[in-house]
């Protein structure tokens, strides 16, 4: 015992640093970065993982170009480009919105508080499952609350190949709005008082407190929202695969629902994870930008 | 210490041997459904006889062909045996999943000539029609109709049938027959309930609305290829008979499917038909044992092959059971097997609700009376097609999935340029594959 003290007195804070890094690091080697350059590896070439004995040939880039030249995988680029952009701008909507509701004191706020976040609890494809559900043309309440507002009739809401992407944002929006609400939130509670009152003596508006004092303080708070949001939504799988599988046709076939479609029912190896590599780069490339333009606001 | 360690352990490890002295068992995978349910039933009998214990694992249909092809692709030992769908056969066979079957036949006096020959094509054979088996018919099935008798008996509603379309309110023998009669249906309320016309398939993520919209285009005439030359489609499969079948598919669709039926298969066409919404509804014969016991409660249903167009043709469902070459207990399956393949065995798999390929069965005087669907098992299981069983099914069978359910239930684009799409897909799947 003494002599490993002594030996862990004689390491430099360094080595010690690394001791306690090296688990982690070896782990992120282990699940990320070596499944990384597998993939990567696995992207130049020709292999089915359900072949067995088939010949494994390096096809250079050709998985790439018959991805970028497939017409079909811009629409499904589209679709996801459509869901993403859409939810973030009604989460961002909405959910500033309840914030700024929420940062009023009432009675019942925490418990207003504890029904919105709720929805967030619970697991997509449970999600996904009950509103099919609740969407279902005869029976689902959706329908139901639509029609009593407008009588619209009976009208299918992932049947349709017009209103199915907007069902699958009106879901996410459903679910995630608390998880934006929240960030803003804890942006709101973060600006001091102080700014109001000074705000107040000058004879500012409350709308001239929301645009220069409030919205420049919760913005950051909102796009770092809007930033996890965006990442998950660009990947998003199980809400949407319960809900409508991809359809009706190929409506709903997010970028994600087809690269699962290609890699495990049509075993497609080697291209899905070309498929993958262009999807990472992607999400990689605008998070690199998005966060540059963040912090530019924030330093402002 | 010693006494105290002694009476516990030593109790546990007799537990344990005792345990291990009784593990002969058997892993059979299938999917949930009916049938599946009355093969555990019949198999207690097998358990009964040889003290081998049978577990079974029945998978969801809507997860049934992915999770048990990742099972063979990634050489899984999770199954003894397999009964699985009949697209799989040639994957099983060319990828060396299923075990050969032909030398086990031959020692143990099994016959294909005592099963009914289109299900030793369709469930046995690779290449197909071959004298190379590597499945035993297991459970025959093909995709057929069941209709409210109930309702189609009300002399008001004949009537008003007659008088619109001057045939009889019945069975409907063609295409276009099942579809007057399902307009007839559709929005008409009966018993002060809004009813419609047919609960068709139209799922989107595994095999559904492919197996629903075949139905039509074999009864059209459509055929996969040229006769005369391998993988040669165009013309065949997007003849002209094809395109009129997929547009009447979409007619059906728009006109007599309740609402919200877009994404349905099996149980939702059940539910459908179950719950009084729908005249008719589409499945599989292993659903029929189902709805025509609820007949008690006060519900008359009534049973029919495919309707012919051009031809009679139906498509054709059901598996084979095989062996899987990367179980350790090979033996034991195929005694499974040589128990299974018995004629008396056979008939209680028949009385128990499965359906029976076995000629025994199917050729007794009793069978056609001994279920009001049993004529029409008969009659369907003469016609039946079944869709690619290459290896690379799973491929053919996506895109086909994709671009019907596009024009079917998305109304995107034509029929025709719907099947042509299949066509490119298919030619670039073969080309990948060296069959082209």
């Amino acid at each position: 015992m003494k002599s490993a003290v002594k030996k862990f007195k004689g390491l430099s804070d360094k080595a010690i640093a690394w001791i306690f890094i090296a688990p982690t690091l070896i782990l992120l080697l282990a699940i990320n970065i070596y499944p990384l350059i597998y993939a990567i590896r696995m992207s130049f070439t020709n292999f089915y993982a359900n072949k067995i004995g088939r010949e494994v040939k390096f096809v250079g880039l050709k998985n790439y170009k018959k991805i970028l030249g497939k017409e079909e995988i811009w629409e499904k680029m589209q679709i996801t480009a459509h869901f993403v952009c859409w939810t973030l701008v009604i989460q961002a909507l909405i959910g500033l919105g309840l914030a700024l509701l929420l940062n009023k004191k009432f009675k019942g706020n925490e418990l207003l508080t504890t029904l919105i976040v709720l929805p967030m609890m619970l697991s997509p494809a449970v999600v996904g499952v009950f509103w099919t559900y609740l969407y279902n043309p005869q029976v689902g309440l959706f329908n139901y609350v639509v029609n009593f507002f407008y009588d619209f009739g009976i009208f299918d809401m992932i049947g349709s190949s017009t209103l199915a992407p907007w069902s699958i944002v009106i879901v996410d929006t459903w679910m995630w709005t608390p998880f934006t609400m929240l960030i803003c939130l804890a942006g709101l509670r973060s600006i001091p008082n102080y700014l109001y009152e000074a705000a107040e003596v000058d004879r500012a508006s409350k709308w001239q407190q929301f645009i220069h004092i409030t919205l420049p303080s919760v913005l950051p708070f909102l796009l770092l929202a809007l930033l996890f949001r965006g990442i998950e939504n660009f990947k998003m799988f199980d809400l949407v695969a319960e809900l409508t599988s991809g359809g009706p046709g190929s409506a709903t076939e997010l970028a994600s629902i087809n690269l699962k479609r290609e890699a495990f029912e049509k075993w497609k190896t080697g291209y899905s994870s070309a498929f993958a590599v262009i999807l990472f780069v992607t999400i990689f490339g605008f998070g690199n930008v998005y966060v540059k333009v963040m912090n530019k606001i924030k330093d402002r | 210490m010693k006494k105290i360690l002694s009476v516990f352990l030593v109790p546990v490890f007799a537990l344990l041997f005792s345990l291990n002295a009784k593990s002969e068992s058997l892993t059979l995978g299938w999917a949930a459904w009916d049938p599946a349910n009355a093969l555990q039933e019949l198999s207690k009998e097998f358990t009964a006889e040889t003290g081998v214990e049978m577990n079974f694992e029945f998978v969801p249909w809507p997860n049934f062909a992915e999770r048990m092809l990742n099972e063979l692709n990634n050489q899984g030992k999770t199954f003894d045996l397999l009964i699985g769908d009949s697209q799989w056969i040639g994957q099983g066979a060319e990828y060396g999943h299923y075990v050969k079957l032909n030398d086990f036949f031959d020692a143990n006096g099994i016959s294909m000539d005592d099963f009914n020959p289109a299900t030793v094509y369709a469930y046995s054979t690779w290449p197909k029609g071959s004298p190379n088996y590597y499945a035993l018919p297991a459970m025959g099935d093909a995709l057929a109709w069941a209709y409210r008798k109930d309702w189609f008996d009300r002399p008001e509603l004949q009537a008003e049938f007659k008088g619109k379309h001057g045939y009889d309110l019945g069975v409907p023998k063609t295409w276009d027959e099942l579809y007057d009669m399902c307009t007839f249906f559709q929005g008409r309320e009966i018993d002060g309930q809004v009813r419609y016309g047919a609960a068709i398939n139209t799922e989107r993520g595994s095999e559904g609305i492919t197996m629903g919209v075949t139905a039509a285009m074999y009864a059209w005439g459509m055929q996969y290829e040229n006769p005369d030359k391998a993988y040669d489609m165009d013309g065949y499969f997007n003849s002209d008979a094809s395109v009129e079948a997929v547009e009447f598919y979409r007619k059906m669709y728009e006109d007599c499917a309740p609402p919200g039926h877009s994404d349905a298969y099996m149980v939702a066409n059940l539910d459908a038909y179950k719950s009084g919404q729908v005249a008719f509804q589409m499945n599989w014969y292993a659903f029929w044992p189902g709805v025509s016991k609820e007949d008690s409660d006060g519900r008359v249903s009534g049973f029919f092959a495919n309707p012919c167009q051009n031809v009679c043709a139906a498509t054709l469902g059901g598996q084979g059971i095989s062996v899987v070459k990367y179980s350790d207990k090979q033996d034991l399956a195929l005694e499974y097997m040589k128990w299974f393949a018995k004629p008396d065995i056979q008939q209680k798999w028949w009385d128990l609700g499965g359906y029976s390929c076995h000629m025994d069965v199917l050729g007794s005087p009793d069978f056609v009376d001994s279920a009001v669907y049993a004529q029409g098992f008969l009659d369907s299981m003469g016609i039946v097609k079944d869709f690619w069983q290459e290896p690379t099914f799973v491929e053919l069978m996506l895109p086909m999935q994709e671009r019907i359910h596009d024009y079917v239930v998305n109304g995107k684009g034509s029929a025709k340029e719907a099947l042509d799409k299949i066509i490119d897909d298919w030619t670039e799947v073969f080309e990948d594959d060296g069959k082209i």
